[in-house]
């Protein structure tokens, strides 16, 4: 006989709860009653009225089996909710924390980075911040007074970062065209230690998630934040979120404009927009100004190529409908050349077409990837040139006058270092030194510097996490070595952007002793991967415990099979990017069972390409076996220089089939 | 439903409206007429959908410059973007009151779009 309980989250902190009659509701899956298909109607409609009582949200019945009088939910999805992630045993659901604590003085009160690349907040920037935490305060009030309904506070609460996922509220905060001061980084590793279980997750978009808030607490830890001139806005939400950028911008020796000053731009524009913060659905912008294109923007709603003209004007080339997700598409160029002016006029005529007529019956078909398609690109195009052309002349024009006074908030770091030949001698005697370097770092526009990046990916580790001591250490580095300055990549790793040649040897040194000093960047170990089932309410299949054992398996090899990218989603939804990974993995519920789908082929570069899939799904437990049998086709076959992705482009996806399915 | 004006106060004796225009309307039809309507309304189906906002937007952007009214479900939480986009009167849903309408125009609620100082007129639409 079907067995069932009754579960949902609790709205004051976001944690599973599981109903036990007459006891009401209880924090752990054990106390639940459990109910038969013919009790289960009554008891739901016993316990749905704590929805309107303001206790208890999204309440809903799940299958269990009884074991030794224990109770085991029977989706995986349930057991995690029920017991915590799978991934870190010493994290286990419920209740951790009363949010009572009188907690230590601010680090921005006492750590200043003035030389980092961030814009500059003045009063009227900070006060916005306040004012924004200070809004959301008043509203987790009224939806607790009742004044809002859950379905009218949730985009509310999305547009200031807040998402209800399967233990507590998850708190994603923007991290501004990836960019942070030492400073933000400290007041980030406080807010991961005070209001949420000591650590963060940096995504693919450039910014962190806390995973552990109590909703009564976010209102704090915006204030908290907003003092170090970070913020949650538009982090979520079906608005305009954070422009990404090229992690390396103003530091590549391969870069033709600095993105960062374009990005602020679109922020400031973006942010609080009253036109376009209830679009049909999310909208992202990414901004490249390299050659090679580190910002994937033909996978964005809109992407910018920035590039100067003939008369040495920056000019932008503008990308649309890109996207990955249920439908992943390269995007289509809509304009060669945009003059700066018109930046933000042409973009508003992109957006003005897309909100009147992207799709609001259907959320997968409501991107505006979808309805460039469903339109055709000639006349989406023509209806923007047309909205575009209809505009006031003088509305949201981005006049020198803006811009230098945007672009003068920027302080210009200066780069008087030498190389005097340290890091040459050492690199002689230090093997790991030596290949750290060749691994992690990038050429930077200065002769005496680099960048060097701080891999999140230790083998066997969570992809992206950071402890809230981490945070502190990197901030101390960066502000010993680097301006003070910090990025996050979109393949969650952390940069230095502006590290003295000389200086590295010593930076090294530190990084291994934090053990911080991965030497694996763009190897198969360097794996992008979402949070996944172990996390997100989502996904459909855990993305980390798949990501480590891949690590694990290759990581004796990874240098011998050199740049290969492997990402992993944990669903459809793509948000670890599996379309665009060399290798993609899609994990997906097959039965109740947790499968992946590998796709090959994809990139999000220059030459950007959506992944073929290219055979059925494989379970958990096989995947390692069968990305090891896709780096043995491509070692076996491999001419010199080339790396995997150009080895498949030359000879297909043949080879690669034949890996993995003839040994299955 | 309580009629507000842009200062959350109540409107008395309030015209009907001219033309009530869905979310999906198409406005080219509307253009050679926009001087002859008084009142505008643009219906809001459920606060979550936007097109009204642009349709705000684009009738003043073409020049109307009579009473456009917000009509529907929309949020006090909005009542500052409703503003910005060029309505003038609001026809306040069941679910909130004019009450937590004019609330919202408290100090430290909406602060509005961050680049409006900097763009100043250039993007005051009303």
């Amino acid at each position: 006989m079907a067995l069932h309980v009754i579960t949902g989250n609790r709205l004051a902190d976001g944690i599973s709860v599981w109903f036990a009659g007459e006891a009401g509701w209880a924090e752990h899956v054990d106390q639940a009653r459990a109910y038969d298909e013919v009790g289960l109607e009554a008891a739901l409609d016993q316990a749905k009225p704590a929805d309107a009582e303001l206790h208890v949200v999204d309440i809903r019945a799940v299958d269990v089996t009884q074991e030794d009088g224990k109770l085991f939910p029977v989706a995986h999805r349930e057991q995690i909710r029920a017991r915590g992630p799978s991934v870190r045993a010493d994290l286990p659901a419920g209740v951790w924390h009363d949010g009572a604590k009188a907690l230590p003085p601010l680090p921005s009160e006492s750590s200043t980075s003035p030389f980092a690349g961030i814009y500059r907040y003045d009063d009227y920037d900070r006060d916005f911040l306040r004012q924004r935490a200070k809004e959301f305060g008043a509203q987790v009030a009224r939806r607790q007074a009742g004044e809002l309904s859950e379905e009218e506070f949730k985009p509310l609460r999305l547009m200031n970062g807040v998402y209800l996922q399967l233990h507590a509220y998850m708190l994603r905060i923007a991290i501004p065209y990836g960019v942070l001061s030492a400073t933000q980084l400290r007041q980030l590793a406080y807010v991961a230690r005070h209001y949420d279980r000591g650590y963060g997750h940096f995504t693919t978009r450039q910014n962190i998630q806390f995973n552990w808030l109590r909703l009564e607490d976010v209102p704090d830890a915006l204030a908290a934040l907003a003092e170090a001139d970070i913020h949650g806005i538009q982090t979520s939400g079906n608005c305009i979120r954070n422009t990404t950028t090229d992690e390396f911008a103003g530091a590549a020796a391969d870069e033709i404009i600095d993105p960062r000053l374009y990005a602020e731009i679109i922020r400031q524009w973006s942010t609080d927009h009253p036109e376009f913060t209830y679009l049909p659905r999310k909208f992202k912008i990414a901004i490249v100004g390299a050659e090679h294109d580190r910002a994937a923007v033909r996978v964005h709603d809109i992407g910018l190529e920035a590039y100067k003209n003939d008369k040495g004007e920056p000019v932008f080339r503008v990308f649309a409908g890109g996207g990955l997700g249920r439908s992943p598409y390269v995007a289509v160029k809509l304009r060669e050349e945009v003059k700066l002016a018109e930046l933000l006029r042409y973009c508003e005529a992109i957006l003005r077409v897309y909100n009147a007529l992207g799709r609001r019956d259907n959320i997968y078909k409501a991107r505006i990837k979808i309805l460039i398609r469903e339109m055709k690109p000639e006349a989406f195009i023509k209806m923007v040139e047309d909205e575009y052309a209809a505009l006031p002349a003088d509305y949201c024009v981005l006049t020198d006058e803006i811009v230098q006074a945007v672009a003068a908030r920027f302080p210009a770091p200066e780069f008087p270092r030498q190389d005097t030949g340290i890091l040459k001698a050492e690199v002689l005697d230090d093997r790991a030194l030596a290949r750290w370097v060749k691994q992690n770092t990038h050429p930077h526009k200065a002769l005496g510097y680099v960048s060097a990046v701080i891999s999140l990916k230790p083998v066997g580790g969570i992809p992206g996490d950071a402890s809230a001591e981490e945070m502190e250490i990197i901030a101390d580095l960066a502000d010993k070595y680097s301006n003070g300055e910090i990025r996050v990549s979109h393949v969650q790793n952390l940069v230095l952007p502006h590290v003295a040649k000389d200086d590295v040897p010593a930076l090294f040194r530190a990084l291994v002793k934090a053990g911080l000093a991965s030497d694996n960047l763009g190897l198969v170990t360097d794996i992008i991967a979402c949070p996944g089932m172990d996390y997100c309410a989502l996904a459909t299949a855990r993305s980390i415990p798949v990501a480590q054992r891949i690590a694990e398996r290759l990581a004796p090899r990874q240098h011998e099979i050199g740049t290969l990218y492997v990402n992993i989603s944990g669903c459809i939804n793509a948000c670890g990017h599996h379309h665009v990974g060399h290798i993609g993995l899609l994990g997906v519920d097959k039965n109740g069972e947790e499968v992946y789908q590998i796709t090959l082929g994809g990139a999000a570069d220059e030459k950007a390409a959506i992944g073929k899939i290219i055979g059925p799904a494989v379970p958990t437990a096989k995947v390692p076996d069968a990305i090891d049998a896709l780096v043995n086709a491509y070692l076996n076959v491999r001419e010199t220089g080339e790396r995997f992705i150009d080895t498949y482009r030359r000879l297909g996806a043949a080879p690669f089939k034949e890996a993995i399915y003839a040994t299955h | 439903m309580p009629l507000i004006d842009a200062k959350g106060e109540a409107i008395v004796d309030a015209a009907a409206p001219d033309e009530l225009l869905s979310p999906d309307a198409d406005l080219t039809a509307l253009l050679p007429r926009l001087g002859e309507l008084a009142v505008i309304a643009v219906e809001f189906p459920k606060f979550r959908d936007g097109r009204g906002f642009t349709l705000a937007r684009g009738l003043r952007q073409r020049g109307y410059q009579g009473d456009l009214r917000a009509v529907g479900h929309f949020l006090p939480d909005q009542f500052g973007a409703l503003i910005a986009c060029g309505f003038t009167s609001f026809d306040t849903p069941p679910e909130h009151s004019p009450a937590q309408f004019a609330a919202a125009l408290a100090k430290h609620r909406q602060p509005g779009q961050l680049l409006r100082r900097s763009l100043g007129r250039a993007l005051e639409t009303a």
